[in-house]
């Protein structure tokens, strides 16, 4: 159990270091997640590898759409943060759902972002 | 001023350790002829400057000193000398080095010289890129750096994460090495005491080290000059160092980060408006007459003191030019001139207080801190919980988040299930999914766990009598002052060692994780005692020892392995300062810590 484990951290830190290829970051992070899943104690590690993934494929989208590279390697957070940022609130809303992000978490984040741009009036509404 | 701190009131001779750290670093240089460059291990810059100052390197035919980066040495010199710490990824830096200047076909000498000692590991890293045959390899056996009169540290950052999560011991083996040098110069111990897995670690290997070296009779005939020996191993007390460090030199430790015996401050701080200047580096040691009275105090104190020492100046000031020139003595005028010498230190001090206050008198700090204090008390769980939630969606640093978390887990026996898994994914979403191997390494470490059993941390309270009420931080009795009403788990160890032994706490003494020993070791005893002392673990509590009997005051070393706060050491100097205490103190360690450093330590660089 704890060889796989290790093996699957260490993959996923030569997967952290090989940034320029997303594709097959992906597909290593999915697979460090297999290795987790198949031992119970560590659901918890699964799942969050999991997400990671997700994760990376959601900020790649984003990146394709927008054509800014500010979303790969940022956290979940700072990813809605940026979406709210830039206006974008449909997406901002889809990670909120697709990760489940508590309301206390969304609302912060909301807060935050609309504070630095400085847009009172959506501020007021909210 | 000069930043090596004076050792002159030292208890033990510490200036003669620092003597010989000189000429074994002067021995190295000269073994290179002529004029050389020096580069260094940028972790090691700061140490070496409490060790040697930079004329002395200059007067060895040092030119200059550079940090090793991944960039050349930019210097025409044929000399070049690399003092580095064992680690692999400086020598492939060293490698990638040497190999630039044979494509230039440049011709030069190098030395690369480990401290405290060069490791196969590092000689294999060097012989694969092919330049061990080129380089000459040397040790500086460095161990630990004398940082004031009573502080000694080896400065190995990541002490307490390499042996608790990476399983690495080769920081104890330091510690053992480093412990059996100050033996050879001060006569073996004769009592050691010791908590936790790592004091049982190290004092193996010492024994070890002693029996490898036994007929060396050279250290049994010097007098012991420190009589008993602590180990404490830092897991042992994990919770003294996540609490905010109230002392003077602890909060200016907590907010403007000590390094080296140093801070560096920005000039706005000290008072120069001028735009452009760099950061001034100031000193903090025992050098400092006023910074040695203030940085044991509390700092709601430092405050007053300050103001008492300008009043009575500017008292002195009035007598002075009121009373007319007729009526002054020049035996008065030179009193009160001796008097103006320390307005620098006064000044400085006031600027520095000035600048802290501005941090600790805002309610986010003072949120913290009572939330630190029912923490410690074992109370309200749940407040604290949605503290720190709140903390982790306000996206405040990680380090200071993970300070309270590990707070709450230490002192509620871990965290219940559902918020165990809960927190940890807030942590992850907010900070990023890398941090899942800082959650990891927390775990290893037991600095986080999943609520398993009841917490014992009520009767580890209780017992050690941690938390003592109505304490003035003005007039102090007890040690909790450095926390303001919190006695730190470490120091009161101390306080039942010397005590009578560890007995008498016995029942919340097994409540702390590791085995503790106490044994002896004798100067005059043979070698067949002192192996039947290694075999004879636990038990054979002795009487108190004697304190010496030449009416001075026994020299006590504690030695924290995995790193100590500035305020424990406020404390230990508070207990060696109590009327009828019959020892000195001596502080040895891996490095000078506090909560925030201790936990960047496990937050894995990528």
């Amino acid at each position: 159990v704890f060889l796989r484990e290790s093996w699957s951290c260490a993959q996923s830190i030569v997967v952290r270091q090989g940034s320029a290829l997303q594709g097959p970051r992906v597909k290593l992070i999915e697979q460090a997640a297999d290795l987790y899943a198949q031992t119970k104690d560590y659901s918890f590690e699964a799942k969050a590898a999991e997400e990671h993934a997700k994760l990376l494929k959601v900020q790649q989208d984003l990146e394709a759409a927008t054509g800014q590279p500010i979303f790969v390697d940022s956290s979940v957070s700072d990813t809605i943060r940026t979406c709210i940022t830039l206006g974008n609130h449909r997406a901002a809303q889809r990670i909120r759902t697709d990760f489940k992000v508590s309301d206390k978490r969304f609302y912060w984040l909301k807060i935050f972002a609309l504070a630095m741009t400085k847009n009172w009036d959506a501020l007021e509404k909210f | 001023m000069a930043q090596i701190p004076s050792l002159d009131h030292a208890p033990i001779n510490l200036s003669a350790l620092r003597e010989q750290a000189q000429k074994e670093l002067i021995q190295i240089l000269s073994s290179v002829r002529g004029k050389k460059v020096l580069v260094l291990d940028p972790k090691l810059s700061g140490p070496l400057a409490l060790v040697a100052q930079p004329s002395l390197l200059k007067e060895n035919g040092v030119e200059n000193l550079y940090h090793l980066s991944a960039d050349p040495v930019a210097s025409e010199c044929k000399n070049v000398i690399y003092l580095m710490r064992p680690r692999m990824g400086l020598m492939k830096l060293i490698s990638s080095q040497i190999q630039q200047d044979n494509i230039q076909k440049l011709q030069k000498n190098y030395t690369v010289v480990f401290l405290p000692r060069r490791t196969i590991i590092c000689e294999k890293v060097l012989e694969e890129e092919g330049i061990l045959g080129s380089v000459t390899i040397l040790e500086y056996p460095l161990y630990l750096i004398p940082f004031d009169e009573d502080v000694l540290s080896l400065e190995l950052d990541m002490a307490f994460k390499e042996t608790k999560v990476d399983g690495d011991l080769s920081a104890l083996w330091y510690l053992g090495r480093a412990i059996t040098l100050l033996q050879a110069q001060f006569g073996v111990i004769p009592n050691i005491k010791g908590k936790g897995k790592a004091a049982v670690q190290v004092a193996d290997i010492l024994n070890r080290m002693q029996r490898e070296q036994m007929p060396d009779a050279n250290a049994a005939v010097v007098t012991p000059e420190i009589d008993t020996m602590i180990l404490i191993d830092r897991q042992v007390d994990l919770v003294t160092p996540m609490c905010w460090q109230l002392t003077y030199e602890g909060l200016i430790d907590e907010f403007l980060t000590i390094s080296n015996g140093a801070v560096e401050l920005d000039p706005t701080i000290m008072g120069i408006a001028q735009s452009g200047v760099k950061k001034a580096k100031v000193p903090l040691n025992s050098s400092d007459k006023l910074y040695r009275e203030l940085r044991d105090l509390n700092f709601g104190v430092v405050g007053q003191v300050l103001r008492n020492k300008a009043t009575s100046m500017k008292q002195d000031y009035n007598d002075v030019t009121g009373g007319g020139p007729q009526h002054q003595s020049v035996s008065e005028l030179k009193d009160f001139v001796k008097k103006l010498n320390a307005l620098p230190e006064l000044t400085r001090h006031t600027n520095i207080a000035q600048h802290l206050s501005t941090f600790t008198t805002k309610s986010k700090f003072l949120t913290r801190l009572s939330i630190e204090q029912t923490l410690v008390e074992g109370l309200s769980y749940d407040i604290s919980f949605e503290f720190v939630e709140e903390m982790i969606h306000r996206q405040e640093p990680i380090t200071s988040v993970l300070r309270l978390l590990v707070l709450l887990s230490l002192t509620s026996g871990g965290l219940q299930k559902k918020h165990f898994d809960y927190l940890r994914r807030e942590v992850l979403h907010t900070y990023g999914f890398e941090h899942m191997f800082t959650l990891s390494n927390l775990e290893k470490a037991g600095l986080l766990k999943k609520q398993e059993a009841k917490s014992s941390w009520q009767n580890i309270k209780r017992g050690f009598r941690l938390v003592v009420e109505d304490q003035d931080d003005a007039n102090p009795t007890d040690v909790s002052y450095v926390y303001s009403g919190y006695a730190p788990l470490s120091i009161r160890l101390v306080q039942h060692a010397l005590k009578g032994g560890w007995k008498a706490v016995d029942e919340v003494f097994k409540l702390l994780p590791g085995q503790s020993f106490d044994r002896k070791q004798g100067s005059q005893a043979d070698q067949s005692v002192l192996s039947r002392d290694g075999s004879a673990r636990e038990g054979s509590v002795t009487a108190d020892s004697a304190p010496a009997v030449d009416g001075r005051r026994a020299v006590v070393l504690v030695v924290f392995i995995g790193g100590v706060t500035y305020a424990e050491i406020s404390a230990l100097r508070f207990l060696g300062a109590q009327e009828g205490m019959k020892y000195d103190f001596v502080i040895a360690t891996t490095k000078l810590i506090n909560g925030t450093s201790l936990l960047k330590s496990m937050v894995e660089e990528s």
